[in-house]
């Protein structure tokens, strides 16, 4: 552990394997137990008999119809998110740059929301608009990091992004006063949930989530020289501006598709990077290594939490990760030395 | 010296005046001044109050009901008027607020004389009521089977349409009769089990058995039992994981929307596979009804309206 904290990339690429065994088996339990426990009556062993085949027909549906279908979106939400979060870390220098903190969750919140206000009822679209939202919240981000003294400071560009949040949720609630119908779809929407999403959601989202793959694996390496400065990555024959604005695009992909299937949750793009720099050390191809199966486990962590603290109902995913996410936020910043990436 | 005479006589005037009109004023004030007991001790309310201001849609609905004169109104919850089922009778009346929200600007400008506010005004709201009118406040338990009956006296006392209030109860009474007797022909005793709930995107919203729609549903032959998921004195549940669908499995359900398009939430609900496997959906006894008036209205009218959805319903049944 000791070792695995350290900042020197030496030691920490010596322990990196480790850590992400140990984060891919905790993943495996932590999407067991979203198998297993739920909020309505169906028990952790009804539900391992269901399992293994010889159930009741209610566990066996409450397991395959309403669990698992959660549990995959919760997955990739996770995974999403983690290398959302990442990225924009790593790109803005700032380990509080984070899509929910930024405002980029809100725009494309404020863009779903939008979009069912007008009526927007397949899949397809509501993703379209989570990302057309998620980008424009990208590039107010990008320019407002251009913005003198406020790219080096990550406290005022965090201050920035809650403005941001701050007037994107007040459009959303004015949205929601203008219809009724509109205004409970949105208010559901909006604190966060992967509960009853239909799997149409997640077919619509994975050309983007697959896309967003491709790009991260190509922007990898070059994105790591960026880190030893702008002059060396030039030097090592990179176009800085150009691996910029790919990284934008790849955020506003990931952050889009994890809005559209639930909604803007905030703080997972902050505590999952958070972690696994913890053990990758500074970089930030160990760091997306980690966030793969880090990511889906907070998530799915919290989604599993949110049915067991408030049953027979459930407590929205968004409340779940905003509490796991507040303190994890208040250590960064109380850690007198701010990480710098 | 001058001075204090003069004041002395001004005095004296004032105190005949008073004493003059107060005479004049006690042959109507005795036979129609009467005391109603309400949340807040008694309220003495004089006459028949010509312009009456509603807080709440039960005293909307009562006040309609015994022809009385309403001239300002609260809007029904999440809607932008009155409730639609009541929407004709109550002509075009001036809206003073939402529940919960008074308008006071909007009531003074009305002005009333008399108003009826909803059971849980507070204190501080009640005060500045009183000084445009006297205030009735509901004393009545909430979601008790016969608050709306109670309710209804109440209100007619203060409205002094006593007489009105009897003979809408009474109507409301042989209706119920009429409808519980076509459930009886028509539903065999062991289907007769129902649960009442509003369908939001996250899950359902079981209503309290002691809710006004849920009791009429009872007094007219159906079996409602909300499983103990909604906690003691409150309308209705949390939304309920979808988990726990299958605990709302009777025979039939009456599904509310607070919007008017049922068969829209229908298709919605349906798309929710753990929704489409009740029995109540694959035996097509799922009953849309309107939420405005199954889940936020309550008074004589209410009931009527109830018990028309009722009747069509259990009509519409194929035998």
């Amino acid at each position: 552990m000791l070792n695995a904290l350290s900042p020197t990339s030496v030691v920490a690429s010596r322990a990196f394997f480790p850590p992400l065994l140990a984060a891919g088996f905790l993943l495996l339990l932590v999407v067991l137990a979203s198998l297993l426990y739920g909020a309505g009556p169906v028990s952790a062993s009804d539900a391992m008999a269901a399992l293994m085949a010889n159930g009741t027909e209610e566990a066996w549906f409450v397991v395959t119809e309403l669990r698992l279908p959660r549990t995959i979106i919760a997955l990739i939400t996770g995974l999403a998110l983690g290398l959302a979060g990442a990225l924009l870390q790593s790109m803005t220098r700032n380990p509080l740059a984070e899509p929910g903190l930024l405002g980029v969750s809100a725009g494309s919140g404020f863009a779903v929301a939008l979009a069912i206000l007008l009526g927007a009822t397949t899949a397809t679209l509501t993703t379209l608009s989570a990302q057309l939202g998620a980008l424009a919240g990208c590039a107010l981000v990008i320019a407002a990091t251009r913005v003198q003294g406020l790219g080096n400071d990550p406290v005022r560009l965090v201050l920035a992004g809650a403005t941001m949040t701050g007037l994107l949720l007040a459009l959303t609630s004015m949205l929601m006063l203008m219809d009724q119908r509109a205004a409970d779809e949105i208010r559901f929407w909006i604190t966060g949930s992967v509960a009853g999403k239909p799997l149409s959601m997640l077919w619509a989202t994975l050309p983007s989530i697959t896309l967003a793959l491709v790009l991260i694996a190509i922007v990898a390496r070059p994105l790591a020289a960026m880190a030893l400065g702008e002059k060396a990555a030039v030097g090592l024959g990179h176009h800085p501006g150009r691996i910029r604005f790919l990284i934008t695009f790849t955020v506003a992909l990931l952050v889009g598709s994890a809005t559209a299937l639930a909604g803007p949750l905030i703080f997972v793009g902050l505590v999952v990077p958070f972690i696994a720099r913890a053990f990758s050390g500074p970089d930030i191809r160990k760091t997306l290594w980690l966030c793969v199966p880090v990511g889906p486990a907070v998530v799915l962590g919290a989604d599993v939490l949110s049915r067991l603290i408030a049953a027979p109902a459930e407590m929205p995913l968004g409340v779940v990760t905003a509490l796991i996410g507040a303190p994890v936020l208040l250590a960064i910043v109380r850690a007198g030395r701010m990480p710098s990436l | 010296m001058t001075c204090r005479t003069h004041a002395l006589k001004q005095t004296l005037l004032r105190s005949i005046a008073a004493l003059t009109l107060s005479t004049m004023g006690v042959g109507a004030s005795l036979a129609d001044s009467r005391s109603v007991e309400t949340a807040y001790g008694p309220v003495t309310v004089n006459g028949q109050p010509e312009r009456v201001v509603t807080l709440y849609e039960g005293a909307l609905d009562t006040t309609l009901a015994v022809d009385a004169n309403p001239v300002g109104a609260v809007i029904t919850r999440g809607g932008s008027d009155v409730a639609d089922y009541i929407k004709s009778r109550a002509g075009d009346i001036a809206i003073v607020g939402a529940p919960a929200e008074t308008n006071i600007e909007a009531v003074i400008s009305v002005r009333p004389d008399l108003i009826l506010a909803a059971p849980r005004t507070n204190e501080q709201q009640y005060q500045l009521l009183s000084r445009i009118a006297p205030v009735i406040v509901s004393d009545v338990p909430m979601f008790q089977p016969d608050s709306w009956e109670r309710e209804t006296r109440l209100f007619a006392k203060a409205l002094g349409k006593e007489e009105a209030a009897e003979r809408v109860i009474a109507k409301v009474e042989s209706r119920i009769g009429e409808v519980a007797a076509l459930v009886a022909a028509r539903i065999p005793e062991a289907q007769r089990d129902a649960t009442l709930v509003r369908w939001m995107p996250q899950g359902p919203l079981v209503m309290a058995e002691g809710l006004f729609s849920a009791s009429i549903l009872q007094a007219v032959g159906f079996r409602i039992d909300d499983n103990d998921l909604v906690k003691e004195g409150r309308p209705h549940s949390e939304p309920l994981s979808l988990e726990n669908l299958s605990s709302m499995d009777q025979s039939w359900v009456f599904l509310a929307t607070l919007n008017e398009d049922g068969d829209k939430a229908l298709e919605a609900a349906r798309q929710s596979p753990a929704f489409a496997r009740l029995d109540a959906v694959e035996h097509d006894r799922v009953i849309t009804v309107s939420g405005q008036l199954w889940t936020s209205a309550t008074g004589p009218l209410a009931v009527l309206a109830i018990l028309d959805d009722i009747e069509a319903a259990v009509t519409a049944i194929q035998p």
